[in-house]
């Protein structure tokens, strides 16, 4: 690298120029300095609104209305967090939202599985076609899905339950699903199967004994990338929920919003604070094992 | 026998019990929507009244009569060529960057993937506040400081900006999540490549468009069509901030569809647009495969 005689990179462009022969030595450390100043910029611009939003829940309101909002908040205060709990039922709606995130998951990895095992593993004539119509899925809006199962639900009497939420979500996320399992079963080897066979074991054992223990790995990928996206679902919820009783995390903050557009932002962003916090938590402790899930999940193809 | 047929012995009822439930779920929730948009798009219909067949009416004012459905997909095609910039742009800028970082990358990468774990309802009461004038917001102090007072704006009452400001949010939530994706794919480009491309006194540009792009480009064809067909699908952050207003200068397809079916209540017509968007990102996907691909063949 001390060697190389390139034209300068645009990073180095913008130095003013120096005796070339010590630019030359001092250029990998510069480049080196520009890119980890653009990273905490970059990294800032990521993580200060954040920041802020925690910092702004425990602000009085007094402060947040007149204050520079990037100064430090005056006085710290809990009360926010009072009232957003007496303006909205945050437990209820946590409670939803992992009710509805736990069902559609059971549902992804169970059918997931069974897909990809009956795919991958059985084998059958049109099994090549199947698994297109599944991938297509994955490119499929989820709007599409909106006005017809409006019209079913109402017919069979499911619109307002936890049933029509997690159906559509449970069916978007199935394809990547199904990729997933099927690109891992493929390197389950033969002779694993085969060696099962001789013993006497039908497919549904197999599946139970061998596959499905197997499959540990995979199965936390799948779960951690969907509940990021099930959690946070907002475009099921606010169509086929209407009761308070039902209403998830993202439909319980928008109470927040009150009468003439009106809103109590201390205490919205309490609420927005404490709703974020179970995902985060699982995020930050299993962050590692979530931010393979996502690699692989691109990348694999 | 089948080539990928695993079991010696299996019996044609064993298919059926693993790939019916699968299917019925995803026929339930996906296939069958799918095509009953397909035929709701020929009907008027506003959900009370019977239906009323009218062939390819509700297409024809799709595409001749409606000026708020041109305006919605052009605005939808900028909404989308920011996201994809900002996504895929700041990804690949911030993955190659870290590859040379010595230290603290796990850290940056969590960091930075911090936005992708929030509601898009929080985040679209984060960036009202940011945007807002009254009283000033992180946006319009900070212009404020670095002495370009005259941005400030109200950001989302401003014709002129309300696109692309409803538009950075979902930019910046999934910046993160390619940005890993694209680094992963960056740390997996053999060492002995770029170290045989170095002694031959390639430059870093040279390196990264011939050495380093080339390799992951197949990543990249993947990253692309993610991040398209999430823009295309993109709703819930205009439809929080703004509504799709003032007017219709925030208004995406994904709006307009909603406002269509769940305010106007015209089933007909706004399964004739949800039709228009899956077409849409079908083209688009297949528009991203025959470019990127043809170009890698070249």
């Amino acid at each position: 690298m001390i060697t190389q005689t390139a034209p300068p990179t645009p990073p180095a462009a913008v130095v003013p120029a120096r005796p070339s022969g010590k630019r030359r030595r001092r250029r990998p450390d510069l480049f080196r300095t520009l890119s980890r100043v653009l990273i905490m910029l970059i990294v800032i611009v990521q993580v200060y609104p954040l920041a802020w939003l925690f910092l702004t829940s425990l602000r009085t309101e007094q402060d947040f209305a007149t204050g520079d909002p990037f100064a430090l908040p005056s006085s710290l205060t809990w009360e926010n967090y009072a009232r957003a709990f007496e303006t909205g039922d945050l437990g209820r709606n946590i409670l939803n939202s992992f009710i509805v995130t736990m069902g559609a998951n059971i549902l992804i990895v169970l059918l997931g599985m069974m897909a990809a095992y009956a795919i991958q593993v059985l084998g059958f004539r049109l099994s090549k076609l199947v698994r297109g119509l599944f991938l297509i899925g994955i490119i499929v809006p989820v709007q599409i899905a909106l006005v017809p199962l409006f019209i079913d639900y109402s017919a069979i009497n499911l619109l307002d339950t936890y049933l029509s939420m997690i159906i559509p979500l449970a069916g978007f996320s199935l394809p990547m699903a199904i990729y997933l399992f099927c690109s891992f079963y493929e390197y389950i080897p033969k002779e694993t199967y085969e060696a099962a066979s001789l013993d006497g074991a039908g497919p549904y054992r197999i599946f139970g004994l061998i596959t499905m223990p197997l499959s540990l790995n995979t199965v936390v990928t799948v779960v951690l990338v969907n509940s990021i996206f099930i959690w946070n679902d907002f475009i099921f919820a606010n169509t086929f929920v209407l009761s308070e009783d039902l209403k998830t995390i993202p439909l319980g903050l928008q109470n927040y919003i009150g009468a003439m557009g009106k809103v109590d932002w201390t205490a919205t962003f309490a609420a927005v604070c404490v709703t974020i916090t179970p995902l985060l938590l699982v995020f930050l402790v299993l962050n590692k094992a979530m931010i393979q899930g996502l690699e692989s999940g691109a990348t694999k193809g | 026998m089948q080539p990928n047929r695993m079991l010696p012995n299996r019996s044609r009822t064993s298919v059926l019990v693993f790939l019916l439930p699968p299917l019925l779920l995803y026929g339930a929730a996906v296939l069958f929507p799918i095509l009953q948009s397909l035929f709701l798009s020929f009907f008027s219909w506003n959900g009370i009244s019977d239906m009323e067949f009218v062939g390819v009416d509700n297409y024809v004012r799709m595409f001749v009569a409606d000026d708020i459905f041109w305006r919605a997909f052009l605005n939808a095609l900028v909404y989308l060529a920011i996201c994809l910039v900002l996504q895929l742009g700041g990804a690949l800028v911030v993955a190659s960057l870290l590859t040379s970082l010595r230290r603290g990358r796990e850290l940056i990468k969590t960091l930075y993937l911090l936005p992708a774990v929030i509601s898009t309802v929080a985040i679209a009461f984060l960036f009202v506040r940011i945007y807002s004038l009254e009283p000033v917001g992180l946006l319009n102090q900070l212009f404020h400081w670095v002495g370009l007072g005259s941005l400030e704006r109200p950001w989302l009452s401003d014709v002129n900006t309300v696109l692309a400001a409803v538009s950075a949010p979902e930019g910046w939530r999934f910046t993160g999540l390619y940005m890993l994706i694209i680094y992963a794919a960056l740390l997996a480009v053999p060492k002995e490549l770029e170290e045989a491309a170095v002694l031959d006194g390639a430059s870093r540009w040279t390196l990264f468009t011939k050495i380093r792009f080339p390799y992951i480009r197949p990543v990249w064809i993947t990253t692309t069509i993610m991040a398209t067909t999430y823009g295309l699908r993109g709703f819930d952050i205009p439809y929080l901030m703004t509504n799709g207003g003032p007017g219709q200068s925030s208004e995406l397809l994904t709006t307009y569809m909603y406002k269509t079916a769940f305010t106007s209540t015209d089933f007909g017509y706004a399964s004739t647009i949800s039709v228009f968007i899956v077409v849409e990102c079908l083209v688009a996907v297949g528009l991203i495969l025959f470019l990127l691909k043809r170009k890698a063949d070249a």
